[in-house]
């Protein structure tokens, strides 16, 4: 597999950022997760690191190298991050449990698959227009579906942040599937929160990220949703995966394109920020994670003997 | 008040399972040492000493930071550990193999393999008529499929240059000291300014943007150590270039001694402008297997020879 990928996350103006993404990739396959933890509930962010956590550890439980049924794979990792929110509730006595949306994409074999619970959006990108995107589980969508509301009257409508899927509710969550999509060379795939598709048009999205580097064209296009977001904009995240022809030769696309090719077959790459803070405002190690990164290089040395 | 240096653990030591034998090489952030294991194996250790944060009194072992020093102390050693990992996970062998990495004495240690050699540039200044055409191709090649496994995963070296460039058994080039390498992504924090080598680090190190480094800038430093080969000595710094380039073009200084085509790869690689140089150590790699024309023969100095000369001048113009 070869790709580009890039995911940032901002708080926007607000308190604290509930959003969460993470990626991780084996030598096969790749998956791809963001969720929005609902800023109504308590414990909104925990939700949401539950839900990335879930799924990831999932993947590096499951993969050989390979996802081996990836629809079954994204329903199973999603009702257990649902079941995992309400345990969470539960030994924390909370009255009402915290919430997230999820939308997760696995891609193997040149083929996406991706699901997704409320309003956080998968789109998928080619040649410059949007291919396929993902059907918001909102109330809003629903009166634009029935014809009630126009397209143009979701953003402003008082109940467009009403949504009724998601994970950790009181219901089984309402999960959508994609179909089966075969990725061609240069498709791009951006997952992400209704902070940053609300500033940014999906026809604007699909042009600007049609050929940009995805490491510099990712952070601007967050900047004009944040500027759009004015004094009260919401945390807004973003990943943004261009896929690459996969049998192309490696010496092209520069120092950022990850090429899957030489991986081992038992490992995984996982990027998730850290819980509760951005690790990279900090310089000092702990103690901890000193004895982490000396474990983690022992475990790698031992692995290449 | 002058630098100290740091007193390094004296011969005899026993560090973890390891019997240090001597010093190998002090560098400003680490001490190498040449150690033997439980089975009587020679290894090289380096230890994690920065001489401007920590500093190990003689007679003492572990090193002594202050409350001040103790952040920017951790904060290097994040470096280390990115070290340790880049080289844990690359298994190739013509870049170095970590065998071990613990922690003692208060700071960190690395374990590498170790092996009878000598660096490039030992082996250069010991024996300067080695250094013919084949040579540079052949230990140039070599050290390439190493690099490149570097840059297949995501890394960088930084720091290439003759002296970190060892010859296992005075002959296979391995990389060494991935002190200054760098996962391409990772975000770095201006506590410890970027280490490289004057005269082959490429332009791009000096300048603040760090975002412009990539492979093309470990190919700028194997265009600076091939030149330095053939030169004897450091090519003139980029920085200075880029004010005022007197830099020679190796196929100003050698025309008729290596193949055209052996310089013009080399002045190729020194392009100032990172976009003109070959882009990929495969591109390289490309150009240093082509088959070799051989260079003109100096016309003699004989008149039959000047006459064969002008001959050949004026039937080529």
């Amino acid at each position: 597999m070869k790709f580009t990928i890039y995911q940032e996350t901002r708080i926007g103006k607000r308190a604290n950022n509930e959003d969460r993404l993470a990626h991780c990739y084996s030598r096969d396959a790749l998956l791809t997760v963001v969720a929005d933890g609902m800023g109504g509930h308590y414990y909104g962010e925990v939700a949401a690191q539950i839900a990335v956590q879930t799924l990831t550890e999932a993947f590096k439980r499951e993969f050989k190298p390979r996802i081996r049924d990836p629809f079954m794979f994204l329903q199973k990792g999603m009702l257990n991050a649902h079941r995992g929110i309400l345990d969470f509730a539960g030994k924390h006595h909370l009255q009402d449990s915290p919430r997230t949306t999820c939308v997760a994409c696995i891609v193997q074999n040149n083929v996406a698959y991706w699901a997704h619970s409320g309003d956080s959006r998968l789109y998928l990108l080619r040649n410059g227009k949007v291919l396929a995107q993902t059907k918001d589980h909102s109330r809003v969508r629903l009166l634009v579906d029935q014809g009630v509301i126009t397209e143009d009257e979701v953003l402003s409508h008082p109940d467009r942040n009403k949504i009724y899927g998601c994970l950790g509710g009181q219901q089984t969550p309402e999960v959508t599937f994609s179909h089966k999509v075969t990725l061609e060379a240069g498709d791009v795939l951006v997952l992400c929160t209704d902070g940053a598709w609300s500033g940014l048009p999906g026809d604007i999205l699909a042009i600007a990220l049609k050929t940009a580097d995805l490491l510099r064209a990712v952070p601007l296009l967050l900047g004009q949703a944040e500027a759009r977001g004015g004094p009260t904009a919401d945390n807004l995240s973003m990943i943004a995966v261009r896929w690459q022809d996969t049998y192309s030769d490696g010496s092209s696309g520069g120092s950022s394109v990850i090429s899957t090719r030489t991986m081992p077959r038992d490992t995984v790459t996982t990027k998730m920020d850290e819980f509760g803070r951005n690790p990279q405002s900090r310089t000092e190690l702990t103690e901890a994670e000193i004895e982490r990164a000396i474990e983690e290089i022992r475990s790698t040395i031992q692995k290449y003997k | 008040m002058a630098q100290q240096a740091n007193q390094p653990l004296p011969a005899g030591f026993q560090l973890d399972e390891y019997c240090i034998e001597k010093q190998l090489s002090l560098g400003g952030f680490s001490i190498v040492y040449v150690a033997t294991d439980g089975q009587g194996q020679r290894v090289a250790i380096k230890e994690y000493l920065p001489n401007t944060l920590a500093l190990r009194a003689e007679g003492k072992t572990a090193p002594i930071i202050s409350e001040e020093h103790l952040p920017a102390f951790r904060y290097g050693m994040k470096c280390f550990f990115e070290e340790g990992r880049a080289l844990a996970g690359l298994a190739h062998p013509n870049v170095i193999r970590v065998l071990n990495f613990f922690r003692a004495n208060g700071t960190v240690y690395m374990v590498m393999e170790y092996e009878e050699g000598c660096t490039l540039q030992e082996l250069i200044q010991n024996n300067p008529g080695r250094v013919t055409e084949n040579f540079i191709r052949n230990v140039f090649t070599k050290m390439l499929n190493g690099l490149r496994e570097v840059h297949s995963h995501r890394l960088l070296h930084l720091d290439l240059k003759p002296s970190n460039i060892y010859m296992r058994n005075h002959h296979v080039p391995v990389l060494i000291d991935f002190g200054a390498a760098r996962q391409t992504l990772a975000c770095d924090a201006p506590m410890l300014k970027p280490m490289y080598t004057p005269g082959f680090a490429s332009p791009e190190h000096y300048s603040q943007q760090r975002d412009l480094l990539g492979p093309w800038s470990d190919i700028y430093s194997v265009g600076a150590s091939m030149y330095a080969c053939l030169a004897a000595s450091t090519p003139v710094p980029a920085d200075i270039r880029k004010a005022r380039d007197e830099l020679k073009p190796a196929m100003v200084l050698w025309d008729g001694k290596y193949s055209d085509q052996l310089l013009e790869t080399i002045d190729w690689c020194l392009c100032l402008n990172e976009r003109y140089r070959p882009q990929s150590v495969f591109a390289l790699q490309k150009a240093l297997t082509e088959p070799v024309v051989a260079p003109d023969p100096p016309p003699k100095d004989n008149w039959l020879g000047q006459m064969v000369g002008r001959i050949r001048k004026s039937r080529d113009a």
